[in-house]
């Protein structure tokens, strides 16, 4: 049925687009690009329902469309297509996408008011939704890639909203320049991948020629299962791409080794966090490894890598986000061990698992970071947690729905939150027990880092009392509780027993669903108890101790741990860790170019030439002396020379 | 008897041509150089050019040289070198190089030999004779001539334009 | 037969004396009549070689010579009095606009 209408499927990007265009030509006013902004990208989500529903009840006949809208390179040897994927992977994430996207739009009218760069702003975010859709929607990795430099863009910009701020701006810089890394990888395996089957797009299509077939190269996966000679080590191509693919992963979606950007993006405004880089951007690395799941299944290898690189990552955040006093540093943190979770989960095979945690967390993270923007708003622009505190009395519906997040967030029974990370979880306690007690670990220090920050946010009494707080204007709060509503309902698709999200991923991911048996059940039940009172103990703890939190005091257990907790609050200390062992030398090598190389070599060459010339054109300017017999003499030296030439060769 | 005429007049030319240039008086150089010219007017006969030896002591001994007597004398420009020279030191460098070209010249001649000439023909003897140059030089060489004529034109006005004393403005 | 080579030499020996006149006298005049001598020079060699091939083509040629410079020389000697108008000499060094 999708077939007949699907003209509708390339104007899911193309709305946002033309949003983009008009903001950035056209509209002068807040009001009118707040709107425009709105608008299109709600048509948009519209529009991915109406597909979405169209495509699940013809669903059967074709497991996917393949919607060429033109050839972008036709080149005989390298064709992609401008073309757009709209089967059951890409359809959950567009639907996601411009679900939380629409109701971050209406958010930001709110909470952008008064803002020096209001259509800047919303062209900006128009434009980050078109290209995520592009990236999504994509039929062929180099279309992918445009989605994914587009979004980085996007982030880089947005980030760098506040550009007036030093810190934006080196924040925006980090996040671009850490993301490069990664992108690297991602070139490098797109180079190899049509190296080895001389295509990009992800499934076989119509040859433009309209003859034959355009072969994809998933659906080649025999080209990757050669093996090739790695020094000391042979090892079967698809581990090759596949790593170089988890290389970019690690920068778009801020794992181990490459988070440290994702922390220092919280300088861009609030509602950017939640849709970039919490909900949408930073996920399509795992969307990716999703897209590639046939290559991945060849590789044992690269999947362990993605399962330690997860597991790491996962416990990595956790701990960092128990140690933060930043409200959304906080919740920085917890995105990255929350993606750490969703890429275990690939680790783990369990792809179906992987993309509900993803569904669930990018809308119950959004609501808990649009939440953190309302208790900003609330709070005249202080982020201190240390400065807060009472905050529910003046804040009803923002500590309402915050909480709802913050409960799905710490795995608590019935919320979405549960069912996503239990899933994970079941997965690895099947599968790896070392992993399964990282993350075990690590959703117990979720639950504790959540409760800190409900008590020193929400609890006790407000603790500076240099601003007023009130509750943010409808626009803001309508959002919270959709999203709230939302947070609650959205693990039904996804049930155990049930396994919704599971079927209608077959035709992509041919995974089995979870078993469901008595052991999970126990494992739920134990996991659910222990995050609800690792939360509520962490709750205690905090609300009792909060009232003596003064600007610049330290965390009630600093006196404990002390070290500790000072390298989680560095988070690990990778940023000191890249200062020391790059940025430094970097600099040491630059501050040698700058100051001796360029000046002594480089303009000491160019400063030889100049004298070299000036004395040769000194000399033969001396020759040029104006006397007649000076120039006869020259002549005659010529004439000499040239006879001599002759004499000597014609003998 | 040919030969010892031309190592004669030969020696006419060449002590000519470097009296010419050594003598320190302009007068005396012109009429040196109308020595040496005369002496190759002489050569021009033993090489059977009646023509151009007619010529030659026409135009170059009639015509020019009286012509730069005539200059010499407009500007009384007898001795014009008494001040010091300013470019001294080119003058090794000349004499070096002159040397080398007459090397050169030498080295050539020493190459081609010096087998003497056959006797011409009764016919030969003619090249030079001014009917036979008439009739090349009104048939073969017309256009090369009329090219001349122009070319003497242009001179003759050249030279009036540049000796034409202009009014000046006032 | 005097043989050629003893015309090429003399022509030779007077060419180079006319170039050590040109590059060491000053006084424009003698300077243009070493240019004279170097011009009779080259028809002496012209009219040996003509000579030696029995043929009219040089002696031709030579005549040409004589017209082409009786020409140069009027104009020359034209472009020396103006010279000597405007500087007052005839020595070529104090003739030298023209350094660089």
């Amino acid at each position: 049925m999708l077939e007949s209408v699907s003209f509708i499927i390339p104007l899911l990007p193309l709305l946002p687009f033309l949003g983009f265009v008009a903001n950035l030509l056209f509209i002068r006013n807040e009001r009118s690009a707040g709107l425009i902004a709105t608008a299109t990208v709600g048509v948009s989500f519209i529009l991915s329902l109406v597909a979405f529903i169209l495509f699940a009840m013809g669903g059967g006949s074709r497991p996917y469309l393949d919607l060429v809208t033109w050839y972008w390179i036709n080149t005989g040897a390298l064709i992609v297509p401008f073309g757009f994927l709209y089967d059951s992977l890409s359809s959950t994430m567009t639907l996601l996408v411009t679900g939380v996207g629409t109701l971050i739009h209406i958010y930001s009218i709110g909470y952008m008011h008064g803002d020096k760069r209001p259509v800047r702003y919303f062209a900006y975010l128009n434009l980050f939704v078109a290209m995520m859709l592009t990236l999504v929607l994509a039929d062929n990795l180099l279309l992918l890639f445009l989605g994914w430099e587009g979004v980085g863009l996007c982030s880089f910009l947005l980030i760098g909203h506040w550009f007036e701020r030093k810190s934006a701006r080196a924040a925006a810089v980090k996040a671009f320049v850490v993301n490069r890394i990664g992108d690297a990888g991602l070139l490098l395996a797109m180079m190899a991948i049509f190296a080895l089957t001389g295509s990009l797009t992800f499934y076989s299509q119509t040859h433009p020629s309209g003859e034959g077939v355009l072969p994809g190269f998933l659906d080649s996966t025999s080209s990757f299962s050669a093996i090739f000679n790695f020094p000391g080590q042979p090892m079967v191509l698809a581990t090759a791409v596949t790593f170089l693919i988890l290389i970019g992963v690690t920068g778009k979606s801020a794992q181990f080794p490459l988070l440290v950007w994702l922390p220092d993006a919280m300088e861009g405004p609030t509602p950017v966090s939640a849709l970039i880089h919490a909900a949408t951007m930073v996920t399509a690395g795992v969307y990716l490894l999703l897209r590639v799941e046939p290559l991945l299944e060849m590789s044992s290898g690269t999947r362990a890598w993605i399962l330690w690189i997860g597991a790491l990552t996962a416990i990595i955040g956790a701990t960092a986000a128990l140690a933060q006093w930043d409200i959304k540093r906080v919740l920085a943190y917890s995105t990255v061990s929350q993606l750490g979770f969703m890429v275990v989960a690939v680790g783990l095979g369990a792809y179906t698992a992987a993309l509900f945690h993803l569904l669930t967390h990018g809308v119950f993270k959004a609501l808990l970071f649009l939440g953190s923007g309302s208790v900003i708003h609330a709070a005249g622009d202080e982020q201190d947690m240390r400065r807060m505190g009472g905050l529910r009395k003046a804040l009803p519906t923002t500590f309402w729905t915050y909480m709802v997040g913050a409960l799905a967030l710490a795995g608590i029974f019935p919320l979405a939150g549960f069912w996503s990370k239990d899933e994970i979880i079941a997965h690895a306690f099947e599968h790896n027990i070392i992993v399964f007690g990282v993350l075990f670990v690590a959703s117990i220090l979720t639950a504790l880092y959540m409760g800190r920050q409900i008590a020193l946010v929400f609890f006790g009494e407000q603790r500076d009392h240099s601003y007023h707080p009130h509750e943010s204007p409808k626009l803001m709060t309508v959002p919270l509780i959709i999203l709230a509503v939302g947070t609650i309902i959205a693990g039904v698709i996804n049930l155990p027993g049930s396994h919704f999200l599971n079927t209608w991923l077959q035709p992509v991911i041919a995974e089995e669903a979870a078993p469901f048996g008595t052991s999970e059940i126990v494992l739920a039940i134990v996991t659910t108890l222990i995050g609800a009172a690792a939360f509520y103990l962490s709750w205690r703890f905090y609300n009792e101790r909060a009232a003596r939190l003064r600007a610049n005091s330290n965390d009630p257990i600093y006196r404990g741990t002390g070290a500790i907790w000072e390298g989680f609050n560095e988070g690990w200390y990778l940023d000191g860790f890249y200062k020391a062992a790059i940025v430094q030398p970097f600099r040491s090598v630059a501050n040698f170019i700058a100051q001796v190389f360029d000046p002594r070599g480089i303009d000491g060459l160019v400063d030889g030439i100049v004298r070299s010339l000036n004395g040769a054109s000194n000399g033969i300017g001396r020759i040029q002396n104006g006397f007649l017999r000076t120039y006869a003499l020259v002549f005659l030296i010529g004439v000499v020379l040239i006879v001599g030439y002759f004499v000597a060769v014609n003998r | 008897m040919e030969l010892a005429i031309f190592i004669i007049t030969a020696l006419i030319a060449l002590v000519g041509a470097g009296a010419m240039i050594m003598s320190r008086n302009a007068v005396h150089s012109a009429l040196f150089l109308l020595l040496n010219f005369a002496a190759i007017a002489i050569l021009y006969l033993l090489l059977r050019a009646p023509f151009l030896f007619a010529v030659q002591l026409i135009v170059y001994t009639g015509a020019i040289m009286v012509l730069f007597l005539f200059v010499v004398m407009l500007l009384g420009a007898e001795r014009a070198e008494d001040e010091r020279d300013a470019i001294a030191w080119q003058k090794p460098l000349a004499i070096g190089l002159s040397v080398i070209l007459f090397i050169e010249a030498l080295i050539v001649s020493f190459r081609n030999g010096f087998a003497a000439l056959p006797e011409l023909s009764a016919e030969a003897e003619q090249i030079g004779a001014p009917e036979t140059i008439g009739q090349v030089l009104f048939s073969k060489y017309l256009l090369p001539f009329e090219i001349t004529s122009i070319i003497l034109l242009v001179a003759i006005i050249g030279v009036i334009v540049l000796n034409q004393r202009r009014k000046t403005v006032s | 037969m005097v043989p050629t080579t003893y015309y090429v030499l003399l022509s030779a020996a007077l060419f180079v004396l006319g170039v050590l006149g040109v590059l060491l006298r000053r006084n424009a005049i003698v300077l243009f009549m070493s240019v004279e001598l170097m011009l009779n020079a080259a028809n002496l060699a012209l009219v040996a070689f003509a000579r030696e091939r029995a043929s009219t083509d040089g002696q031709v040629l030579v005549f040409f010579v004589i017209t082409v410079a009786a020409a140069e020389v009027a104009v020359g000697l034209a472009l020396l009095v103006a010279i000597f108008r405007s500087k007052r000499t005839t020595d070529v060094d104090e003739v030298h606009a023209l350094n660089g």
